[in-house]
């Protein structure tokens, strides 16, 4: 581990032990609670009740922050999950436990998060919020009319003859608190694992994620089920601690203090959202006298973090760590992108790791070769075979064939808006061919889902580069890795004996890579810290990661200082050499033709020409069209 | 029979206002690509306009309604300054604006339910008294039909906005493409300053329409506001008349379950209409625009 520390440079010692100990004394806060604030039954009662909506933050966290799944009603999930759970005990009150409560709520919970999410998430964006809000607001309303539910009521368990919790008091208390701490750390190892990368992915761009093979429906749908077997869970919870529950236990007011108490927080960080919902319902709960007012109150704070700090208290809290030397410093890029490239301050930061490996700033002398994995049982071209495409009145793209083989670097040039990139768009299924067929050999593509473009071995790079800004440059490249380095996801979240493997072999292949290209001095730093060049970069490594057949470059060059062209075209010839076929979409022809074996030239979505570099350079048309001259290229430059 | 068609002219009206709502949504979303949840708490803040100008101080129908305008059109105009700019102005990155409007929303309702206090929630005489009319054999409430003419009408003065002026095109051209709209010299914030005062427009009328109808509670601006949203749904996102018939199938989706199933579940009607919409057709009735990347 600490190998792996050092080659990303991370910066030890110092004061990051701070890091450890702030929430280690929060820990130790939340078991003595009872000692310090009382604890009378009620009190306990209380502070369980908040325990339990906390699990709810904490699986609104994974959804939504994470996965960007805005379930915003997931109290509607609570609900089910709490009433689930409370039916089961008023009619078996001698054989049930907090085991069994839990599970009962679980199950429940996560029937209803689908009944919620598999429509809602066939539209996407915010009508999953606005479905899942509805449903909060439904589910009261109708508990409210419903006797075997207790009406308005509810239901009291502890005036069911017969239930005896056989946990109570301050042991109850502990165990709480512990089931809280054992979601917390739960959402970390989720996060930290393939699928929490998937979420991440996902939530960044669902272009960025199926380009790499991931499945998006499946990963939208996994997190709203994992988000609500927590929230039925936490409604299991509730019940076994307050025993008690009513149509006013779950309004729809309590999903909108939960958002606020996500977003105050920071969304998207381990415990941000629990320091925002502890400050949220600790408010609401102990200052009852000033109720009536706490609308106004939590409506304000929510819309002043929204607009000014939407990253949450937690975003300035670790940018404090940083300055306090608190959090481990990545090493800081001070000089521009060409310099990071080509000179070796880098080196100071990043200790040599394995002797004999370059570890400057500098890419590896050599390329090491990269031989196609995915897609490499066949051996047929990438065929784009009569494709044609309309958007309104424009055929962007107009019957183009055009065959990639394997080990070639095919070059596609042509003007803007000539239809390049709807051409790549149209492999990568991101559009539908109105006409025409794609194919690999003679498995066609072009009727198969997005994400299997990735998986028949085509990998992608876009115009503009896609990273996940949050999330360092090897973090970027780990989920390609992980579409080809396979292990279940729950061997990868419980980090069982394969899981702890495989999320290293996927580590390492990224790192590597990444090293290779040069990027060392980075790794360990957030996308939204490099300059654009080393964004292409990396961007580059996450498609070599996915080790493809097939890589298609949507203009790699643009803005890259000369030293970065020179990388780039040394890795689409490494790249070719390597058994690759590589379809290179630039604006700069000089750098195709020195390195294609096959040029297209595009023009108004038509091919004007489609030859070798040499006949392109004595070729009269593509001058004529692009320079208004009747002479081949040639004897124009 | 009776029953059916009195059930039908009420389902109708109340989904006049959803339809009223859903229309609102639609002109912000056209220009802005931000849908505001706090519509419906915007309605509700004229629904209270109008209990006092009626039931405290009767003043004149005709000025409640443009004490209500300007009133709507007001806090409207706040929203899109503090809640929705700063997400025009940059980037949209994720549901943030999602949280601002929600937050406004929570805002309007806790100001209103203060501001009402503890009064007990009184019917508020319709614009055209509380008379009926009897339609194809049955009493129908003038309130109910004033409620339906304001949505036809108002619908068919937005697609005539919309496809016959310049103004109009450029409103729905912004939300499509910011940047080659700001090419040709139309202003994004001016653009998303006059979708907020029409649409706020929309939502006075749907107030002034919906007092009579639902009595000065309000705290039901949230209910009303995901009703409107159902409706937009179901209609399908980015059609006009897909708002409308929405907005009407809801509300006729309702009373039927009012009278056939159990009018203690209403709510439930509208839960069901709009997972069956989304499962099997989820672009909605008419639309044909796909919502993926909103």
């Amino acid at each position: 581990m600490s190998e792996i520390a050092g080659r990303l440079g991370l910066a030890g010692g110092g004061r990051t032990w701070l890091r450890w100990a702030i929430p280690a004394v929060l820990v130790i806060v939340l078991y003595i609670v009872p000692q310090l604030g009382g604890s009378g039954s009620f009190r306990l009662g209380e502070y369980e009740e908040v325990l339990s909506f906390l699990i709810i933050a904490v699986a609104l966290n994974i959804a939504m922050g994470y996965g960007g799944q805005y379930i915003l009603g997931i109290t509607a999930v609570f609900a089910v999950g709490a009433y689930g759970a409370i039916l089961a005990a008023k009619y078996h009150p001698h054989g049930i436990g907090l085991v069994a409560m839990c599970i009962i709520g679980g199950v429940v919970g996560a029937v209803g998060g689908l009944i919620i999410g598999l429509p809602a998430l066939r539209v996407g964006g915010f009508y999953l919020a606005l479905v899942s809000l509805f449903a909060a607001l439904a589910i009261p309303t109708v508990a409210q009319q419903w006797g075997l539910v207790g009406a308005d009521t509810g239901i009291p368990l502890y005036a069911v003859a017969g239930f005896a919790p056989e946990i109570n008091g301050e042991g109850l208390y502990i165990i709480v608190v512990s089931l809280v701490l054992l979601a917390t750390l739960f959402s970390w190892a989720l996060v930290h694992s393939r699928v929490g990368h998937r979420f991440v992915a996902l939530h960044t761009s669902p272009q960025l994620a199926t380009s790499i093979g991931i499945r998006a429906y499946r990963t939208q749908l996994l997190a709203i089920l994992i988000a609500s077997i927590m929230a039925g869970i936490a409604g299991g919870i509730y019940v076994y601690t307050q025993q008690f529950f009513a149509p006013g236990s779950s309004s729809v007011q309590f999903a909108i203090l939960l958002l606020a108490g996500m977003t105050i927080g920071g969304m998207g960080t381990i415990i941000g959202p629990l320091i925002g919902s502890v400050i949220i319902l600790g408010i609401n709960q102990f200052f009852t006298s000033f109720q009536q007012y706490n609308g106004i109150v939590f409506g304000v704070l929510l819309l002043a973090f929204a607009v000014f700090l939407p990253n949450g208290l937690m975003a300035r809290l670790n940018v404090l760590g940083d300055r306090l030397g608190i959090r481990p410093r990545a090493p800081s890029l001070t000089s521009g992108p060409s310099a990071a490239l080509a000179a070796a301050p880098a080196a100071s930061v990043a200790p040599p790791a394995t002797p004999g490996t370059v570890t400057t700033g500098k890419p590896a002398a050599t390329l090491p070769p990269w031989p196609p994995v995915i897609g490499a049982g066949d051996s047929g071209a990438l065929v784009v075979d009569g494709a044609k495409r309309s958007f309104g009145g424009v055929t962007a793209v107009d019957h183009v064939d055009l065959t990639l083989a394997r080990g070639q670097v095919h070059g596609l040039i042509g003007s803007n808006g000539s239809g390049k990139t709807t051409l790549l768009n149209l492999i990568s299924r991101f559009y539908t061919l109105d006409e025409g067929q794609i194919r690999i050999g003679s498995t066609r593509l072009d009727n198969q889902p997005p994400h299997s473009v990735a998986r028949s071995g085509i990998a992608r790079t876009f115009q503009s580069p896609k990273l996940m800004l949050r999330e360092t440059a090897l973090e970027n490249v780990i989920p390609a890795v992980e579409l080809r380095v396979r292990c279940s996801g729950p061997e990868s979240i419980l980090r069982l004996p394969r899981g702890i493997r495989v999320n290293r072999q996927a580590r390492d292949e990224a790192l590597e890579i990444l090293e290779s290209l040069g990027l060392h001095h980075v790794l360990s730093q957030p996308a939204a810290a490099l300059p654009h060049g080393t964004r292409r970069m990396v961007e580059l490594a996450r498609a070599i990661a996915l080790r493809p057949s097939f890589i298609l470059l949507d203009e790699p060059a643009a803005g890259l200082s000369p030293v970065e062209l020179d990388l780039v075209t040394e890795v689409c010839q490494n790249l070719a050499r390597s058994g690759v076929g590589v379809l290179l979409i630039e604006h700069n022809v000089p750098m195709v033709l020195s390195i294609a074996d096959t040029v297209t030239c595009l023009h108004q979505g038509r091919i004007l020409f489609q030859g070798t570099p040499a006949e392109l350079r004595s070729d009269t048309t593509v001058a004529s069209v692009f320079l208004g001259i009747d002479e081949p290229l040639e004897a124009s430059s | 029979m009776t029953l059916f068609l009195t059930a039908l002219f009420a389902g109708l009206a109340v989904g006049s206002v959803y339809g009223l709502i859903a229309l609102s949504y639609t002109v912000v979303f056209n220009s802005t690509a931000i849908f505001n949840v706090a519509q419906g708490d915007l309605m509700m803040a004229g629904v209270l306009v109008s209990y006092f100008c009626l039931d405290r101080w009767h003043l004149p129908q005709i000025v409640t309604l443009l004490v209500i305008v300007a009133v709507v059109v007001a806090i409207s105009l706040v929203e899109e300054r503090v809640a929705v700019r700063p997400f025009v102005a940059r980037p949209v990155v994720g549901l943030g604006w999602f949280i601002a409007t929600l937050a406004f929303s929570l805002i309007i309702e806790t100001v209103a339910s203060i501001i009402y206090g503890q009064n007990p929630v009184v019917p508020i005489p319709g614009a055209l008294g509380n008379g009926t009319v009897s339609v194809a054999g049955v009493h129908v409430a003038t309130k109910f039909i004033l409620a339906f003419v304001v949505m036809i009408v108002v619908m068919v003065a937005l697609e005539l906005f919309y496809k016959r002026t310049w103004l109009g095109t450029a409103m729905r051209g912004v939300a499509e493409d910011r940047e080659v709209a700001a090419l040709r010299g139309i202003d994004a914030l001016r653009i998303s300053r006059l979708a907020f005062i029409i649409a706020g427009l929309v939502t006075a009328l749907a107030a002034f329409v919906v007092a009579p109808i639902v009595s000065a509670d309000v705290t039901v601006g949230l209910t009303y506001g995901l009703k409107g949203f159902i409706a937009l749904a179901a209609g399908g996102f980015g059609s006009l008349r897909g708002c409308v018939i929405g907005g009407l199938l809801l509300g006729v989706a309702e009373q039927m379950f009012d009278l056939y199933v159990s009018s203690n579940y209403e709510i439930l009607a509208g839960l069901i209409l709009v997972l069956i919409v989304l499962a099997v057709r989820p672009a909605g009735l008419f639309g044909t625009r796909a919502v993926r990347q909103v």
